[in-house]
Formats: structure tokens, C-alpha cells, sequence
């Protein structure tokens, strides 16, 4: 049992490294310190992948027959902290951690062969349809109807919290196919163009003042039979299949890690009184707690990894245990660095993206994003079931 | 980069475990505690026979070459037991210092007997003004013929009572030094005082001792930084028997609040205690991630180590309180009592809570490591070397 790298990997990180130096461009750094989202907004994201597609590094995670990396998991583990410390703007979401896995593990040939491509390319931006007004932890509860007619489903109903839905040319969707039975045994998972007539896209202005999320709406929207992944009534095996890429399929630690360099940075700035935060120590004090949660965070991930890599699973209360302890700490670094801004906590930019307006000075910038990254940080314990949602499943594994 | 245990590291978990249960239940204990000595020396030369004793020393020395992992499973069974003896201090402290400084007959003697099970040696370093501050002391040693005249002032020896050599820090010529001082030489005073977690001390008094030439360690080392480093191994070990205690928390909470039955049915049944559950799980995890990287850090560049071991310390000390303290509500007026372990499990924490090094200090050692940029957003993952 060791933390040792091999000479390989270390060989690897250099590679990466030198690729991130001379690849990833300041402009594109900059747009990412100022993007106080959790994903990349497309049109720098974008800009991002075509440079990591020459590469063939789009997806870490995949497999090298449908034009993954094939990496080991610490070779991805390594990636993702490199690129995390080099700030590259966060383009894995939807459409490369959630529905690829998917469509490899339940998709047909067909399908694999015309949805993957498209995801390394870009061509393809994927929104999820899981939540909706009525249906958001009580998931299996959820009405958007798909009624079958000919070779084509009639997709009616609404979904909620679709991230990016408005650059987004594709959906992923659960839908009710039968009302008999279980909830869970109707559900079935579809892909839906969102070019079809009949699509309404509505935007949703989260707390952080951008426009990420949205609510989509189906009214007669026509999806082929063929854009089913799986079963009819296979959906809800399917929806688990993928929350387990959500919660538990990717490093957190880079993330965290790069979050606390930025706080130090702005924290070793001299204030106007030439006082410096890091020398404060309840500053000082709160600061390092947090960095003692990131290195325990960092150190489970590591387990668990070290676990899958020997053919094991990382089991129900460590991966719960690291949804939680990731979103709360993203959330207390982000809380701790608004809280250190002063009365220019009170000044207020409207304007999205950020990266749009003139450039100051890298803290200046730090420090005019800092807000909206502590509000939008409380998405963090909601999203990919919530904190509430994950005491429920350790509980259950606890108390059985 | 591996964090699987070995086969052998399993199976050394898994008797380590079964050892302590089967020889080492509550009852037991508490007889332990109540008896004149604290001290069971067959549950010692049982452990010498299982090669505990020896676990950590290398080959040459007799030892079986052990490293921080094994050592950390040992503390893991030794928490959830509440075992007063002093492993810790004796074998992983004491004997731990005297493998690295030192001379081959000190080793042959001193480390010989401890791992025979005859010999128990205590560091006595750490003075009333010392706090965190390892290398603040003022006991002094000077020469005096072939040997030294040794003056000190050592509160609180863990392990002392049961100690047949020390191991006294004294400054010579300015420079911290260690010298072998048996418990019974003339112008010792031992006194004897009882910790809150039921273990035994010494607050001990040297009063111009003389001891031979041959009783310094490590003439030419730098004894302090050998000093910081048998805590970092100490505190990291703390650490996982801590982790130890957090889980035996856990499970007895689970347990009670299964079988309890109000209302009408079991507390598990409970969502608002579910979910503190849920809560005290979490805590768990996190610190037995902690103490892993304390574990793996011992061997680190120093300040690596300390952002391991500290860290875990600082960590560990703010979520077992609050585990322990979770445990005690959700047992209720029993959970106040000493009849179930829960409360000696508790006070046991907070012992370790203000034992080399409080929380506080830990978290203070940490932040003054991680100011360093390089420090703070350094992987885990380490160069070999």
C-alpha cells in the first residue's frame, strides 16, 4: 500500500502538463476563473475540446474503441488534477459523463455508432430530462407521457433543471410508457432532438444571475422507436445506471484542489489597509479545516479507485459520503472566499458571461466572480440527488 | 499508487481484531483499570507471542519489518478495545526512537527486551512549558566523569508507570539529547497519576541523576528532528486507533437504536435519527481517509508529513468529538452511563484530543505548512523515489 506514483505515470503527468502549457490559452483560462457555473459555458467549451479532440483526450473515461483515452483510472486521476490545476474550462458534462456511458453500456450498435462520434466532435450537445415540476428526489414519480404510434413515441409533458438545454441539441429523457404496475417498471429512456416541432425551451436564471438552466417543454413532439436506449420499461435500470456516472464516476479532489490555490492567491493580497487575510488567523482557522476535508475527500476518492482498479465497487456509503462531503466543500470554499471580499461583496455585475467584459486584473477578476460562485455553489448538495437523498441510501445501508 | 490492504495485512487485521475481543471485552477492562498496577502483563507477554512487540523493527534489530500500515491496523483493534497498555508509547514512541538513534548495544538491550515482552521504555520529553513547541526544553544534562548528570522536570509520561528504562531529553552543550535513565536510578521520583481515559502516567522528577557514557542515544544525530518524527509516527497511529473508536461508535449506536423500542417502535425507525446516522457515517469515512493519509505520510518528505499527519490530527479531533458526542444523545441517559463503552469510548477521543498535540495545535501546524502553495496544491500522489 503506497501513494507512489510509477515512473510511467510521472512520465504521463509531465506529457499532460506540457500539453496543458501549451494548448490551453489564457483567454480560455480567463473565461473559466469567470464562469461561476458548474459547467463550461459551450461556446468556450467547445473552443477546449477541438484542441483535447486533436489529442484524442476528450474522454478520459472512455473506452479506446469508441475513441476514449483507454487510460488507467490513475492516469485519469492524474489528468483530471493537472487540468484542474491548469483551470481548463469544464466542458465534461452531460453529453460525455452521463449519456455516452449509457448508450456503450445499453445502446445498440447503430447508435453507438452515430451518437458517439458526434460527442467527441462536439456536433452533439446533450441536456438531461430527468427532473420535472412534480418529480424532483421522488424521480420514479414523473409524468412526461411517450405514447407509442407506429414507429414513433408522442412525446407530452415538461422537464425541469435541464442544464445548458438552450445550447443543447439533443435530449436524454425519462418518460412514462405505462401506468400499470410499479411507477418504476413504466419508465422508459429516450433520446429526443430538440429541433423536433413541438419543443419549448424556457429559460430559468439561476441565483448566480446566469442563464443555465431550463424548462423544456414537449407538446405532440415525434421521437422515432429507434431513439429508444434498452426496453420499453427499461428506464429506470438505466436512469440508476447513469446516476452512479453522476455521483460516483469522477475526481473531485483536482477541483477542490485548485479551488483552495485560488482562495490562498486571493487571500495573500494585500487588502487596502496592507492587512492580508492569511494572516488572519480565524481566517487562517477556517481555511485550513477546509483543506483538511479536501485531503480526506481526496484521500477516499483515492480508496475507491484503488478499489475499482482491483475489480471491486467502492460500496453505498463511501460514494455517498463523497457526493456530500464534495458539495459541501466546494460550498464552504466558496463561502469563505465571498466572505473575505468586504463591501465590494455589495457591487453586483449583471453582464453573462463575465469573460465578455474588459479584462482587469486576474484578482480583480477573482475577486468580481466571487459572489456568484458562492451562490451558484448551492446547487452543489441539490443536484445528482441531493445531500438529503444520500443520508437516505447510507441510512438504509447502515440500519438494513 | 495501491490503497488495497495486502492479503497478509487482512488477515493481520482480522486477528488483531479477534485477539482483543476475545481477550480484552469491557469487563475486562474495567477490572484492568480498577486493579493496583492498570496494568494486565499477560494480555503484554500474550502480545509479545503474537509478535505485536516486535512488529515494527526491522529484521536486523529482531523486529519483523512492519510498516505504518500494519502498525495502524494494530491501533484500529487497540481503540475499539480500550486498551490502557502502552503500545503506543512503549513500542511505537519509545521503541521507535531507540531504533533510529540508537547505539547496536542499546538497541540489543533496550529493543531486545521490549520485543522479548520484559522491557517497556517511555519517552519522557515533553515539559510543562513545552506544548507543541518539541524543541522548547529546559532539562539539562551535563558531563560528570565517564557519564552525565541528568536534571529534569517531565510531567505526564505516558507509560511511565509501567516503564523500566526511560528515554529523558535533556539539553547538552545547547543541543537537544536522549539518554537511558532506568526507572529505579537514584535521584528519580515517579509519581504516579491517573489519566481521564483510565490509563496510568508518571509526572516525573530528576534530580541531578547520573548515568553512564553509554546512556547517551545518537551522539552525532539530529535528536530533535528524530524526536518530531516518532510523533509524526505516534500521531499518525493515534489517528487510526482513533478511526477505530469512531467505527465501534458507530456500530454500538446502530445497534442500541435498532433494539430500543419508544413510541412503539425501534429509534432506527426514525427519519430525524436516520439521518443523524447517516451524519455520524459520514464523519467516519472521512476520518478513516484521513488517518489513510496520515498512514501513508509518516515516510513522506517532512512537509508532506505534516500535511498528512496534522491534517489528520486537526480533521480527525473535530469529527470524532462530534461522533462520540452523537453516540451519547442517541443512547440517551444510558449513553451518560459507565456501564456501556459508549462513554469510555468518548472519554478516550478526548484524551487523544490533548495527546501530543490538541486539535488546535495540529490545525495550527497544518495551516502554517499549507501557506506554501506548493504544499497546499501538491498531489497526493508522490514521485518514487
Amino acid at each position: 500500500m503506497d501513494l507512489l506514483m510509477t515512473k510511467d505515470e510521472v512520465l504521463f503527468r509531465d506529457e499532460v502538463r506540457a500539453f496543458l502549457d501549451a494548448h490551453l490559452s489564457e483567454d480560455l483560462k480567463r473565461a473559466e476563473r469567470l464562469n461561476p457555473s458548474f459547467l463550461a459555458d459551450p461556446s468556450v467549451g467547445l473552443k477546449w475540446q477541438a484542441k483535447l479532440n486533436d489529442k484524442g483526450w476528450v474522454a478520459p473515461s472512455w473506452p479506446k474503441q469508441y475513441g476514449g483515452t483507454g487510460w488507467t483510472l490513475a492516469e485519469r486521476y492524474i489528468f483530471d488534477q493537472e487540468c484542474e490545476q491548469a483551470g481548463e474550462p469544464h466542458l465534461r458534462g452531460a453529453s460525455i459523463k452521463m449519456i455516452a456511458p449509457v448508450i456503450m453500456r445499453y445502446g445498440n450498435d447503430a447508435q453507438k455508432g452515430f451518437y458517439l462520434p458526434r460527442i467527441l466532435n462536439g456536433e452533439d450537445i446533450w441536456a438531461q430530462g430527468y427532473s420535472e415540476p412534480g418529480s424532483g428526489s421522488d424521480l420514479a414519480s414523473l409524468k412526461t407521457r411517450a405514447d407509442l404510434d407506429g414507429d414513433h413515441y408522442i412525446v407530452n409533458g415538461s422537464k425541469i433543471w435541464s442544464t445548458l438545454a438552450h445550447h443543447a441539441t439533443r435530449m436524454f429523457a425519462l418518460v412514462r410508457t405505462a401506468d400499470t404496475g410499479k411507477k418504476q417498471e413504466g419508465i422508459t429512456f429516450i433520446l429526443i432532438d430538440l429541433k423536433s416541432p413541438g419543443v419549448i425551451i424556457r429559460p430559468i436564471r439561476s441565483i448566480c444571475g446566469t442563464h443555465e438552466f431550463n424548462q423544456v417543454f414537449f407538446d405532440d413532439v415525434k421521437v422515432p422507436v429507434s431513439d429508444r436506449i434498452g426496453q420499453e420499461g427499461e428506464g429506470w435500470d438505466i436512469a440508476k445506471y447513469l446516476l452512479e456516472f453522476e455521483r460516483g464516476g469522477a475526481f473531485a479532489g483536482g477541483v477542490l484542489r485548485a479551488m483552495l490555490t485560488r482562495i490562498h492567491r486571493l487571500a495573500s493580497e494585500p487588502l487596502p489597509d496592507g492587512r492580508k487575510m492569511i494572516d488572519d488567523p480565524l481566517f487562517m482557522a477556517r481555511f485550513a479545516e477546509i483543506a483538511t476535508d479536501v485531503d480526506a475527500n481526496d484521500m477516499l476518492e483515492l480508496a475507491a479507485m484503488s478499489k475499482v482498479q482491483a475489480g471491486g465497487n467502492p460500496g453505498a456509503v463511501p460514494s455517498s459520503t463523497m457526493k456530500i462531503e464534495r458539495s459541501r466543500i466546494r460550498q464552504s470554499i466558496a463561502e469563505l472566499a465571498a466572505s473575505i471580499l468586504g463591501p465590494d461583496a455589495l457591487r453586483w455585475e449583471e453582464h453573462r458571461p463575465l469573460h465578455e467584459l474588459p479584462e482587469e486584473s486576474e484578482l480583480n477578476e477573482e475577486r468580481k466572480v466571487a459572489s456568484a460562485v458562492y451562490f451558484n455553489s448551492r446547487s452543489q448538495s441539490i443536484f445528482g440527488g441531493s445531500n438529503e437523498i444520500q443520508l437516505e441510501i447510507i441510512a438504509k445501508t447502515l440500519l438494513r | 499508487m495501491d490503497l488495497n490492504y495486502s492479503d497478509e495485512q487482512l488477515l493481520l487485521k482480522e486477528s488483531a481484531e479477534r485477539f482483543l475481543k476475545e481477550r480484552y471485552d469491557f469487563e475486562r477492562r474495567g477490572k484492568i483499570i480498577a486493579s493496583e498496577t492498570g496494568f494486565d502483563s499477560g494480555i503484554w507477554s500474550d502480545m509479545a507471542d503474537l509478535g505485536w512487540l516486535a512488529l515494527p523493527f526491522a529484521e536486523e534489530n529482531g523486529g519483523l519489518g512492519g510498516g505504518a500500515v500494519e502498525i495502524s491496523l494494530i491501533m484500529e483493534a487497540v481503540g475499539r478495545a480500550l486498551m490502557v497498555e502502552p503500545y503506543l508509547t512503549s513500542v511505537i514512541l519509545a521503541g521507535g526512537l531507540v531504533e533510529k538513534l540508537g547505539s547496536e548495544e542499546q538497541r540489543v538491550e533496550i529493543l531486545g527486551g521490549l520485543i522479548a515482552g520484559t522491557s517497556r521504555p517511555a519517552l519522557a520529553h515533553a515539559e510543562r512549558q513545552t506544548g507543541f513547541d518539541l524543541g522548547n526544553i529546559a532539562a539539562t544534562a551535563i558531563r560528570s566523569g565517564e557519564g552525565y548528570l541528568i536534571s529534569a522536570e517531565k510531567p505526564l509520561v505516558l507509560g511511565g508507570q509501567f516503564a523500566d528504562v526511560f528515554l529523558v531529553s535533556a539539553r547538552l552543550d545547547g543541543a537537544v539529547k536522549l539518554f537511558a535513565v532506568p526507572a529505579d536510578a537514584s535521584g528519580l521520583t515517579s509519581t504516579e497519576v491517573k489519566l481521564v481515559d483510565g490509563s496510568r502516567a508518571s509526572d516525573l522528577v530528576l534530580d541531578n541523576v547520573r548515568v553512564a557514557a553509554s546512556a547517551l542515544f545518537g551522539a552525532g544525530a539530529d535528536t530533535l528532528a528524530e524526536i518530531e518524527a516518532a510523533h509524526d509516527r505516534a500521531n499518525a497511529a493515534l489517528a487510526s486507533e482513533a478511526v477505530g473508536i469512531m467505527d465501534a461508535l458507530m456500530d454500538a449506536t446502530v445497534a442500541y437504536t435498532k433494539e430500543r423500542v419508544q413510541f412503539g417502535k425501534p429509534l432506527a425507525a426514525f427519519q430525524a435519527l436516520q439521518h443523524r446516522m447517516g451524519e455520524m457515517a459520514v464523519k467516519c469515512q472521512e476520518a478513516r481517509g484521513s488517518a489513510l493519509l496520515a498512514t501513508l505520510s509518516v515516510d513522506a518528505p517532512r512537509s508532506m508529513r505534516i500535511r498528512g499527519v496534522s491534517g489528520a490530527r486537526a480533521k480527525i479531533g473535530k469529527v470524532s468529538r462530534s461522533v462520540a458526542q452523537e453516540a451519547i444523545q442517541l443512547h440517551g441517559a444510558m449513553g451518560f452511563s459507565e456501564e456501556m463503552p459508549v462513554g469510555a469510548w468518548f472519554r478516550r477521543l478526548y484524551a487523544m484530543e490533548n495527546t501530543f498535540g490538541t486539535t488546535a495545535d495540529h490545525l495550527k501546524r497544518y495551516g502554517e505548512i499549507i501557506r506554501d502553495p506548493a504544499v497546499l496544491s501538491g498531489s497526493l500522489l508522490r514521485e518514487p523515489v
